[in-house]
């Protein structure tokens, strides 16, 4: 039986001016099997869907100010800048108040509350140094229609699945979004090592060998 | 009345304790250490040029992590000061030296110290003789600009060091005219 193989595929720099599907396909197709899963970072597929902002191009209100000053200093949304950027997408009064809920809730001992009102950004908004150059400085967004995109690949590509997934050097792995028939937190385990590398190694895509077999044993 | 009074006093109570938390938590602060920096010393001399580097530390003694999301260096030497030379210069990250002159955004934690090489190419402009033209050679003010984030508006920053002449002629073997 095949053996669970994690190969990452360097890339050069992606930027909003390429198609993930596309960038995909040229880096990924003649590595990719029918029984594989292609995973790509989250940011990198944000990236290239332009889900981006600078902090000098926001204008920061009051609110923003002051909410990010209850965020714990490593979180992305501790700066007023990556608090503004959710407002701007989310909306200003539904942060604010899934931010009063999730206060009273953590009173009362539970966790989360505030991440699951405040909109599906809430948990996915980069702060400034959160990827790679040249977007070091800038703030990125969670990729829109994670789900859609993951179809696409795995239509484009003819693999088992496809997953966006969100991991980090903290032991952090999260999946964004992820095909049918595939088990995202499998994946999620798998990837907990951070095979994307550091934010420098531009390796935004990890091909999982054999993982239908995987999938099916365990 | 006594319902709206005691509304009134909950709020201001509420902005109170808000405001006491965010003063008591406070915010990142950076400093250059411009008088720690180190003696500028020699990288490469050549025919017609001479680079030399030098460390200064940036601190953050605040209370909560920020970040530098750029940093570069502007010299200052105009051409009725001294024009013997084109002056060249970049600042780094020495953990993180790179050759592209790009500063990449950086997380500094709280009581953490980072060290920053300025480097700088003097290139001899009427000759092509660097040790001859340094005879002449003023002291030349080097700002270091910052930008940085942390819990309140972005801005820029910047502190001063200066590259002696004195120090130049002494790293390159030559004696100042007077």
């Amino acid at each position: 039986m095949s053996e669970i193989e994690i190969i990452p595929v360097p890339t050069r720099i992606l930027t909003d001016k390429d198609d993930i599907v596309d960038i995909m396909e040229k880096y990924a197709k003649d590595k990719i099997g029918p029984n594989d899963v292609i995973s790509v970072a989250e940011s990198v597929v944000a990236i290239t869907q332009g889900q981006i902002v600078r902090p000098e191009e926001l204008e920061l209100c009051f609110l923003a100010r002051v909410l990010c000053r209850f965020i714990p200093e490593a979180g992305s949304l501790a700066s007023p800048y990556g608090m503004q950027a959710l407002m701007d997408v989310e909306g200003k009064w539904r942060v604010f108040f899934a931010f009063i809920v999730g206060m009273i809730a953590k009173v009362f001992g539970k966790s989360g509350v505030f991440y699951k009102l405040g909109g599906e950004q809430t948990a996915l908004i980069d702060d400034v140094t959160g990827t790679m150059p040249p977007f070091d400085k800038h703030i990125v967004y969670g990729p829109d229609k994670p789900f859609e995109v993951v179809k696409q690949l795995k239509e484009r590509l003819g693999c088992f699945g496809a997953v966006i997934a969100d991991v980090n050097d903290l032991k952090r792995s999260r999946i964004v979004g992820v095909t049918e028939g595939t088990d995202g937190e499998k994946i999620a385990h798998l990837l907990i090592d951070n095979p994307f590398g550091n934010a420098s190694q531009k390796t935004p895509i990890v091909i999982i060998k054999n993982f239908s077999q995987y999938q099916a044993k365990s | 009345m006594g319902i709206l009074y005691g509304l009134i006093g909950l709020v201001i109570l509420i902005i109170i304790v808000c405001w006491a938390y965010i003063v008591n938590k406070g915010n990142a602060h950076f400093e250059l250490k411009v008088a720690e920096r180190t003696p500028f010393e020699l990288v490469e001399i050549q025919e017609d040029s001479i680079t030399l580097n030098c460390q200064v530390a940036m601190v953050n003694k605040g209370e909560q992590l920020g970040t530098i999301m750029d940093c570069y260096t502007r010299h200052l030497l105009p051409y009725e000061q001294f024009d013997g030379v084109q002056v060249f210069s970049k600042v780094e990250l020495e953990t993180a030296r790179r050759e592209d002159d790009y500063f990449e955004a950086l997380i500094i934690e709280r009581n953490r110290r980072v060290n920053l090489v300025v480097t700088v190419k003097l290139t001899a402009r009427k000759n092509s003789d660097i040790k001859s033209t340094l005879a002449q050679m003023v002291d030349m003010p080097i700002d270091i600009v910052y930008q940085q984030v942390t819990r309140a508006d972005w801005h820029i920053e910047k502190a001063r060091i200066e590259m002696k002449a004195s120090e130049v002629a002494s790293v390159a073997n030559v004696t100042l005219a007077d």
